[in-house]
């Protein structure tokens, strides 16, 4: 019984998902299973260890680059590209976690940003020959066909990202409740009392940064062999902040705030940006208006209220129950 | 190695280039220095001022005039946007502001967007003179520009070393508790700081216009140098902010003149450097409350 109360609640999540699959058309759902992964990394960075991150384009740029060059230059097997993007995540996180974790919450958005943009130019312009530039790189046809699970078709590929998500969330979920996750928010807190305990929270930070940024990776190889071609458009400072409008969208810290975010991000984007045709407009001054009206979110505001009507629905039952007893 | 002409007209296009980037980054850096938030709609009102200058030189022919009215237009917004929002979170952490801010950022893009549409927009240039220097040939307006921004900044020295206000705001940056304590209403300073700065991004975007294209992504694209000059100079410092925009300047005139590619990549190289070296950035304070 308290295997399933850890599980419910991620079934329950992803039972939801399905749904959308059911009602809303193939690209969309596939898109924001995408996107949804992406934005867990953010959500995990800005909300369990208070690193603010505008740069997490870069890393998504950096796994689909990796699975993009493998596609282009070397193999067919989508499963060995992704395992590139995400190895290739891992890597560069590793290679520049020491530096970045030793900042300042402030000076480390920033110095991110920074790094996406290095990478968008290095992939635009530096590293043209390779990349080519803006056409970008498109391998849709290298793609071989895999057995049981086949990738280079989107309802196959819906499939699969929807037990990578799965597979994911419950990695997050176990972090949320582990000591360790416990340790990424004291981090956050009170930097100082987690020292006094003997923590070191330059480690407890390097690993959430890598964790992070190899889940972004992973988001990026899945992009590349959904799309089958990447540009360094992926990476543009114009989209920096897209992550973080989405996990405060979903609500910063919450376990499915990403999943919610993208599902709304998306939606609106796609529905309102037709009948509107301003865009920037709503999600700006929506983003406002959440972090004026306490920062937490769509499903941060959800939360609390379904919870309740959850307990109340309970105890009347339990009252129910009680009187159908007498 | 590179051709002499081609070196001084690239230190002098630098150093043009430095004096917009400063303008560009002064609001950015006042707000953090005395609030301690971090404003990105500063970048708002720089596209802003650009904008208006754009519309007004088209209607009245002067480009002068449509930087004064874009510096006014500047100045309300930024009280505007400071009493309506900004006075609610300046206890929040800077993270907060700097997502509210963008919120503000990318909801007036659109703003824009839904007045003057989505094509980019030449504006005129209002000095077509050239003038030699050193046997060069130089656009007199790139040196106007000079000269604007190094009398911005001995204003903005004047203001906050010589006048009452000024040292009050000064003092602000050091301890605003203490200031409080004085019966100083720190919040009127405030607002008086956000005035100056949304100008000042204002006047960097009239003067920036004629020699780029006026559109509606224009403040996100700059985003990232004026942050990196901040940074680079020392969160709140301003004669780091002056220093570090004619650095920034010249890696990027001097950069493109050795491989173009360059020219955006090599700034933020360089950033992230300084920042390796000396974390706070080259003037910033290590005592930084909050």
């Amino acid at each position: 019984m308290s295997f399933l109360r850890w599980w419910w609640s991620l079934l329950l999540a992803f039972a939801l998902v399905a749904l959308v699959r059911v009602f809303l058309p193939l690209p969309f759902a596939n898109e924001i299973m995408i996107f949804s992964i992406y934005t867990i990394g953010c959500n995990f960075l800005l909300g369990r260890v208070g690193f603010i991150s505008f740069g997490q384009p870069a890393y998504l740029a950096v796994g689909a680059y990796a699975a993009a060059f493998y596609f282009y230059y070397f193999g067919t097997n989508p499963y060995v590209g992704l395992l590139i993007g995400v190895a290739a995540g891992t890597l560069v996180s590793l290679a520049i976690g020491p530096m970045f974790v030793r900042l300042r919450s402030d000076y480390f958005a920033l110095v991110n940003l920074a790094l996406a943009v290095i990478i968008f130019y290095l992939m635009q312009k530096v590293l043209a020959d390779i990349t080519h530039g803006d056409n970008g790189l498109w391998f849709l046809t290298n793609l071989s066909p895999t057995p049981v699970l086949d990738l280079t078709r989107p309802n196959q590929f819906f499939i699969f990202a929807f037990m990578i998500g799965f597979a994911v969330w419950a990695f997050y979920k176990y972090l949320d409740d582990s000591i360790y996750g416990a340790c990424c928010l004291g981090a956050k807190i009170n930097d100082d009392k987690l020292r006094f305990l003997g923590y070191n929270n330059y480690h407890i930070r390097l690993l959430a940064f890598v964790i992070a940024n190899t889940t972004t990776a992973l988001a990026g190889a899945m992009y590349a062999v959904y799309l089958g071609f990447v540009s360094p458009e992926i990476t543009s400072p114009a989209r920096a902040a897209d992550p973080v409008v989405v996990t405060i969208l979903g609500g910063v810290g919450s376990l499915y705030g990403p999943l919610v975010g993208a599902i709304a991000y998306t939606g609106m984007k796609d529905v309102l940006s037709k009948v509107l045709g301003n865009w920037e407009l709503i999600i700006g001054f929506l983003l406002v208006f959440i972090m004026l009206a306490g920062e937490k979110g769509i499903l941060g505001t959800l939360e609390p209220l379904l919870k309740k009507g959850l307990a109340r629905l309970a105890g009347r039952q339990a009252v129910q129950g009680e009187r159908g007893g007498r | 190695m590179i051709d002499m002409h081609l070196l001084i007209t690239g230190v002098i296009f630098g150093v043009s280039l430095g004096s917009i980037f400063f303008l560009m980054a002064i609001g950015l850096s006042l707000c953090f220095g005395l609030m301690r938030i971090i404003s990105l709609d500063q970048l708002l009102y720089y596209s802003v001022g650009a904008y208006i200058a754009y519309s007004v030189s088209l209607t009245v022919g002067n480009l002068w005039l449509g930087v004064i009215v874009g510096m006014v237009v500047g100045g309300v917004a930024g009280l505007l946007v400071e009493r309506v929002v900004f006075k609610r979170i300046y206890d929040r952490d800077i993270t907060f502001s700097m997502i509210t801010s963008f919120g503000i950022l990318i909801g007036g893009v659109g703003i824009i967007k839904h007045f003057w549409g989505l094509v980019p927009r030449p504006v005129p240039v209002p000095i077509t003179a050239q003038v030699a220097i050193i046997g060069t040939e130089f656009p007199v307006y790139r040196l106007v520009v000079i000269a604007i921004a190094l009398s911005v900044y001995f204003g903005i020295w004047l203001f906050l070393n010589k006048t009452i206000i000024g040292k009050a705001i000064r003092a602000g940056i050091e301890d605003v508790e203490h200031v409080e304590g004085l019966g100083i209403n720190v919040y009127r300073l405030f607002s008086i700081t956000f005035v100056l700065a949304g100008a000042l991004s204002a006047l960097a975007g009239g003067l920036h216009a004629p020699l780029i294209m006026v559109d509606p992504q224009m403040g996100l694209e700059v985003l990232a140098f004026a942050f990196m000059i901040v940074i680079i100079g020392g969160l709140g410092s301003i004669k780091g902010t002056l220093v570090s925009s004619f650095l920034v300047g010249q890696v990027v005139s001097i950069g493109s003149l050795i491989y173009a590619p360059l020219a955006q990549m090599a700034p933020f190289a360089v950033m992230i450097l300084i920042l390796l070296l000396k974390p706070t950035g080259l003037y910033g304070s290590p005592l930084l409350k909050r």
